[in-house]
């Protein structure tokens, strides 16, 4: 008996920490009202048409933009991007976002009270589309552009959304692939093999940054005089762009793990170093190339130098950052998310006074162990 | 495959009856196995190749122990996939977000899975549940926790470079340059020690008995409930070192991440010789089968096969292993 009461006793005592650790946690979001704060910006925008609004009368515009997060850091670098462009614009912008990307009900209310603001445009990066259908609607009958950022609006209503302003992954993973030739075109010698570390060969922007990485690299090693061919997971080698040719000494070996599953990325970076003719890695996301960051640890051939196996990665994980700056990796590509923010207003500007916007790539940069600390760099780095 | 050709002379030897068909089959696979790889492709041979099947056997290694307990006496744990990522989930913020000492993360990781792995033995034993269903249960519940408390993003543990980093050493030693992997002495060591309790400690035969005949070990007056409670909280513990040995090869995980890893430890387990039917089973052969899994899984990229038919061909052996169970189920073994 005295046994079970002291197990009763010990249970209730575990529950109590768990459910203290997630108290504590859950009141966090709770101190911010986010979804209040809006009601105050709109009282000093007087215009009451603002799609009207005078070209250059930039002080009666005002924003409203409704991100799919806040806290992340990677939000946080949208909304420095958002909050000084508008203040060069003298605009007056209001930044709110769900407390997480699954809280959809939660950015549906934001993106009411920001109707209800009556602003001049809304910048918006759904969590669902259909959720914000009606919204969208009151926004194209009362004239408020949309500009859909990040992610955007996907399959939103013809003619709601004017324009998005994304990370064009294709195209950052050709700046991938032009710096890692850089690093290795004079070591071209007989056959080479590039592996690519994919984590799947299905999500839109994985694949875009493999696929780019793959036809610049190939393209580059072509305009050189040397032969290119992509082997390895199936969906790549059918969508590449390069064209390919039999015996080429320039290998696009591709990997692809069954699933996403660390330990079998890992063993594709191992079975590629396996290879005698490899020289360089790519990993197309944080999970790849932490994948790479691991085999490093047993490796001692991953590094920078003419006798190492040149390695370079995509977005900003803490483990990355870290493995750059130690010279374990050549670099890695991040996405600007402060550019973007910029980007977002400049395009809500341009909207407000009724000139015609389009889809803008938001751009990528290369970060190095060298230019890791530029504050322009730094400042788009989630994973610090 | 080749235990029936060997016929009975082999299969009533004392020594073999005394280590088990199952395992020296294994043993004799696994023999196999690395020659295969060590003639097809010169990188398996290299040292590194060796540590990084090491990097993929200590996680699976701790989560077969823990798991052959549950077997043993004819449950499973389905939690310990999800929950060593969650484990590792909480531990590492604890550390790197809430700038808690190292030693307070590490306990908090081993901590979680005593915690989790008691709440299924409570269920199970208490609740009457089916094993199946409710570490089915618990293993949905530590995924979404585990997204929860760390607030949605990846956790990356300290690194090696850092002060302190030493976390990452625990497993693999770096000493005057080359890379020990240290971690194999420590998984031997609560091997052997585990080994003991199963058979030599009244526990351990206790959870032993329940497998066999769960009635005849309740009337002959054994507590069940407790002893197989015992079972799954020996399986969260040991699911809470192997979340230290995964972060110590992988450094950062996802949260939500780690689903399917627990059925690598329980193929393991399985082909290492412990009957899915519990009652019987040993520490010893869940060892050696998941070093068969991690030296498929490292070797078959390697000899240049793709990612879909390494899925297959693992498959195909589980099938082997569990065809054997039930052969010596028949006395046919």
């Amino acid at each position: 008996m005295k046994k079970k009461v002291l197990a009763a006793l010990l249970c209730a005592a575990m529950t109590a920490t768990l459910l203290a650790g997630c108290g504590s946690k859950a009141e966090t979001p709770a101190d911010t009202p986010a979804a209040e704060e809006p009601a105050e910006t709109p009282a000093e925008g007087e215009g009451e048409e603002p799609a009207e609004a005078p070209a250059g009368d930039a002080g009666a515009m005002s924003f409203e933009i409704v991100s799919k997060g806040l806290q992340h850091e990677y939000w946080q670098a949208v909304k420095q991007g958002v909050e000084s462009k508008a203040a060069e614009l003298g605009v007056k912008v209001n930044f709110v976002g769900p407390d997480s990307e699954s809280n959809i009900d939660q950015q549906v209310t934001q993106l009411e009270n920001a109707l209800n603001a009556k602003p001049t445009a809304i910048g918006l990066a759904a969590l669902s589309t259909d959720a914000v259908k009606d919204q969208l609607q009151t926004c194209l009958d009362n004239n408020i552009p949309v500009i859909g950022f990040d992610s955007g609006v996907p399959d939103a209503p013809e003619g709601s959304v004017l324009a998005n302003c994304s990370t064009n992954n294709y195209n950052a993973g050709a700046v991938a692939a032009e710096e890692v030739y850089k690093a290795v075109k004079d070591r071209i010698d007989g056959t080479v093999r590039i592996g690519i570390v994919a984590q799947d060969a299905t999500s839109e922007s994985v694949v875009n940054r493999g696929l780019g990485f793959i036809d610049k690299f190939a393209e580059l090693a072509v305009a050189d005089g040397h032969t290119a061919t992509v082997v390895g997971n199936e969906k790549y080698v059918s969508d590449s762009k390069c064209e390919k040719t039999d015996g080429a000494n320039v290998i696009l070996d591709v990997r692809v793990p069954s699933e996403v599953d660390s330990a079998k990325s890992l063993q594709d970076v191992n079975s590629l170093l396996g290879e005698k003719d490899i020289l360089a890695l790519y990993g197309s996301n944080e999970h790849s190339a932490n994948a790479i960051v691991s085999a490093a640890d047993n490796h001692s051939e991953i590094g920078i130098g003419d006798d190492k196996v040149i390695a370079a990665g995509f977005d900003s994980g803490a483990a990355q950052i870290e493995a750059v700056k130690n010279g374990i990796l050549l670099g890695a590509i991040t996405q600007a998310p402060v550019q973007m923010g910029e980007k977002l207003v400049e395009s809500l500007y341009a909207a407000a006074n009724g000139e015609t916007v389009e889809d803008i790539d938001t751009g990528c940069q290369w970060y190095t162990a060298e230019n890791i600390e530029d504050p322009a760099i730094w400042d788009n780095l989630y994973g610090k | 495959m080749t235990e029936k050709k060997k016929g009975n002379a082999f299969t009533e030897n004392p020594l073999v009856r005394a280590i088990g068909v199952q395992k020296i089959v294994v043993v004799f696979v696994l023999i196999a196995m690395l020659i295969i790889f060590s003639a097809a492709s010169s990188a398996f041979r290299q040292y590194s190749t060796l540590l990084s099947v090491m990097d993929c056997t200590y996680y699976l290694a701790l989560l077969g122990i823990g798991v052959t307990f549950c077997l043993i006496t004819g449950g499973v744990d389905l939690s310990i996939g999800t929950g060593m990522f969650c484990y590792a989930l909480v531990g590492g913020f604890l550390i790197t977000q809430k700038d808690m000492p190292v030693i307070v993360g590490i306990l908090a990781t081993v901590f979680c899975g005593l915690l989790v792995g008691t709440i299924n033995g409570l269920i199970v034993s208490r609740g009457g549940h089916a094993p199946f269903l409710a570490t089915l249960c618990t293993m949905m519940i530590v995924r979404g926790m585990g997204a929860i408390i760390t607030g949605n993003a990846s956790v990356t543990w300290p690194s090696s470079s850092s002060p302190i980093g030493w976390t990452r050493r625990i497993f693999k030693m770096d000493i005057g340059g080359m890379k020990v992997p240290i971690g194999f002495l420590w998984v031997l060591i609560l091997a052997v020690v585990m080994s003991i309790f199963l058979n030599k400690t009244r526990p351990g035969r206790y959870i032993i008995a329940i497998g066999s005949n769960k009635e005849a070990t309740r009337l002959s007056g054994v507590n069940v409930a407790t002893y197989q409670t015992l079972a799954y909280v020996i399986s969260g513990i040991f699911t809470g070192l192997a979340a230290l040995a995964y972060s110590s090869a992988f450094q950062s995980m996802i949260p939500g991440g780690g689903g399917g890893i627990e059925l690598n430890a329980i193929g393991g387990a399985i082909i290492g010789g412990t009957s899915m039917s519990g009652g019987s089973g040993t520490i010893s052969g869940t060892i050696i089968g998941v070093f068969l899994m991690s030296i498929l899984q490292t070797g078959l990229p390697m000899i240049g096969l793709q990612a879909n038919w390494q899925q297959i061909i693992i498959g195909l052996v589980l099938i082997v292993a569990v065809y054997i169970d039930v052969l010596k189920n028949k006395k046919l073994v």
